[in-house]
């Protein structure tokens, strides 16, 4: 089967002069003074159709440039971007950009969907389902411009959607409106992918490239560092993060910076983690864990009696991650408390760590674990004194023969 | 002339989406007034009124001999509303590619969309302006045949106010300060052209600075035409074919040179 999307020896110089002086002057007279800067460099990769490639790399890494040179807003300076099928296109590059705030939600479908390709015919056919799922019959004949910003980014999310591409291209839009709504995109770039919808992701949610993508590309400086399964790209990625961050790090206080307080409650989500305990603790700062077993209780409020899933990390404060456990993977359900809210307990018992200095993440989901309610990153630590008198991390089970 | 060619076949592409674009732009121009998109003609219209009642009726200015009529407000007007239209046209145009700069960075659309629009949207207003100046001033001559001359003669204007807003379009990309210069180009440009005085009127050795002006021929033309009701002479049809050649020479190389850049420079 042709690839629905094949990108070879694709690359963007940008060329930097001293001045806009010396640009202005380089067009006019042909004589170039430019000093060359490859923002990408020979990435090459191929996409079947149905797959989804999740983009991964540190900010000025490339991603951005990528996918708008494979959207078509920008122009490659080498390689060859060969899309297969009808290759309709759709890019959420950023969300509302077309629209007036003089003209009416309505009025501004119109424009906004002939620039990505809508015929007036064919949007007056959409238009009832694009507002229903913008959930804007309201207000959907007032200007835009009195419209809440989560207002306009439902319209355009709505619109940018509302006809099924060959190729989507999002940057880090899934970030849209309120969790109700954020659900309800996920869930339609869900279906899109089933569709057989090819998909291009960028973002900085490890936790959505896992969950959305069957591959992933890490930009590098704009060369294409590693293509692989999601699993092998992130592990790869996270631990070059860690050194980074190792060596970018005064010694001594690297656990101040990574012990952040807990994010604070914020009013206006409607789900969010209330409490996360570790038991059982000692006196100390940090706590020394009590015994050889470690508990971590997260609880968690939601609306609409949604039952939640939650997810559980540990890590090393000054080091490397040990585990994640979540709630949707083994298969459990949080329990209902007396009072509404929602709890997890999760236990490991016979603790196989090594002595050291630990901190525990926690994360809330949504029923189907897809859409991240609410984060509370690196809020716990513990102290926890192991018999094993040998250095190492974990200790393995394991036998002599 | 690969460059330019390919920037002709992408606006033909997406010629829908112009006209969406310009009936928008002119709808956004007054949106929210009460008189709305008449404003765009009130206006014109009022400035043409105003010569009229001042030169012709209050003071009866009278021009000199050598000119194509006596009547200055007359004069005025013929000259006046293709000046109008093509001083707003490229202003308009030089600013549309870095007013459209959010646009164009999230969009996949051809750059060229822009410049046009601007045009065509002056072009809308300033059109029917001089379409309604035609029976005003057809009697003087008695609805002369040379009149259907006016249609070539807008278009090759229509054609090289789109080359040279395009062309500042790109240039005001790359450096921002090309709009103050044009600017004041186009404020001082019509003491520079035949619009306030007949040529015979300046000094023969400055003679030749008129014919720098992108304007002088359609101005002469249209004089021509419409005050006299004469088919415009071989001069003003060379140099209206000229400024468009010469222009498109000059963009098609500032395509080519920018095309890779011109999305990052906005």
């Amino acid at each position: 089967m042709q690839p629905a999307l094949t990108v070879s020896g694709l690359g963007k110089l940008y060329k930097l002069y001293d001045s806009p002086r010396a640009r202005l002057r380089a067009l006019i007279t042909g004589r170039d003074t430019h000093r060359p800067h490859w923002v990408l460099n020979d990435v090459s990769f191929s996409l079947e159709r149905g797959h989804c490639l999740g983009v991964i790399g540190v900010n000025g890494a490339g991603k951005s440039t990528l996918l708008k040179l494979i959207a078509g807003t920008l122009q490659p300076t080498t390689g060859r971007i060969e899309r297969g099928g009808s290759g309709r296109v759709n890019a959420i590059l950023e969300l509302g950009a077309g629209f007036h705030p003089d003209f009416t939600g309505r009025e501004n479908l119109r424009f906004a969907g002939a620039l990505i390709g809508i015929s007036v015919a064919e949007l007056s056919q959409l238009e009832n389902s694009i507002i229903a799922f913008a959930e804007l019959e309201e207000a959907i004949d007032r200007p835009v411009k009195t419209y809440s910003s989560g207002m306009t980014v439902r319209l355009a999310f709505s619109l940018a959607t509302a006809v099924e591409p060959d190729i989507l291209i999002i940057d880090e839009a899934l970030a849209v409106g309120d969790q109700h709504f954020q659900k309800k995109c996920v869930e339609r770039i869900d279906a899109f992918r089933r569709n057989g919808c090819t998909i291009l992701f960028c973002s900085h949610s490890q936790y959505h490239i896992r969950q959305l993508c069957d591959a992933a590309l890490w930009l590098d400086a704009g060369h294409a560092r590693l293509l692989g399964p999601v699993e092998m790209v992130l592990a790869a990625y996270e631990s070059h993060v860690r050194r980074l961050d190792a060596q970018r790090a005064t010694p001594g206080s690297p656990a101040q910076q990574r012990a952040a307080s807990p994010a604070p409650l914020d009013p206006s989500r409607r789900a969010s983690i209330r409490s996360v305990e570790i038991m059982p603790l000692g006196d100390g700062d940090p706590p020394l864990l009590l015994g050889d077993s470690l508990s971590v209780r997260v609880t968690a409020v939601t609306s609409q009696d949604e039952r939640p899933h939650m997810m559980v990390m540990l890590e090393l404060t000054s080091g490397p991650g040990i585990t994640v456990v979540a709630t949707h993977v083994d298969g459990v359900a949080p329990k209902r408390d007396p009072d509404g809210a929602w709890s997890a307990t999760v236990t490991f018992p016979e603790l196989p760590l090594h002595s050291g200095d630990y901190i525990v993440s926690a994360y809330l989901f949504d029923s189907q674990g897809i859409v991240l309610y609410d984060e509370w990153l690196h809020y716990a630590r513990f102290l926890y004194m192991s018999p094993a008198r040998l250095p190492g991390l974990v200790s393995l089970k394991h036998s002599w023969s | 002339m690969q460059s330019l060619a390919k920037e002709i076949t992408d606006l033909w592409n997406a010629r829908a989406l112009l006209a969406l674009m310009a009936v928008r732009d002119l709808k956004a121009r007054h949106a929210g007034s009460a008189f709305g998109i008449a404003w765009l003609y009130v206006q014109p219209l009022l400035t043409i009124a105003a010569y009229f009642l001042v030169f012709d009726i209050v003071f009866k200015l009278r021009l000199g001999e050598g000119a194509p009529t006596r009547a200055v407000g007359a004069y005025l007007v013929v000259g006046m509303v293709p000046w109008l239209a093509f001083s707003d046209a490229v202003a308009r145009g030089m600013n549309s590619l870095i007013d459209a700069g959010a646009l164009l960075q999230k969009n996949p659309m051809p750059p060229v969309l822009f410049p046009a629009r601007a045009v065509l949207s002056s072009a809308v207003v300033f059109l029917p302006l001089i379409v309604v100046l035609v029976p005003i001033y057809a009697p003087l001559h008695g609805f002369s045949a040379a009149l259907l001359m006016l249609v070539p003669l807008m278009a090759l204007a229509i054609i090289t106010w789109c080359l040279l807003a395009y062309v500042f379009a790109i240039l005001a990309a790359a450096l921002r300060d090309v709009t103050q210069l044009v600017t004041f180009f186009l404020g001082v440009g019509v003491y520079l052209s035949p619009v306030l005085f007949p040529p015979n009127m300046f000094p023969a050795a400055m003679a030749w600075v008129l014919w720098l002006n992108p304007m002088t021929p359609t101005i002469l033309g249209s004089q021509s035409i419409m005050l006299k009701g004469e088919v415009p002479g071989a001069e003003v049809w060379l140099a209206m074919v000229i400024w468009p050649v010469v222009l498109a020479v000059f963009l098609d190389r500032l395509i080519s040179r920018s095309r890779e850049q011109l999305i990052d420079w906005l």
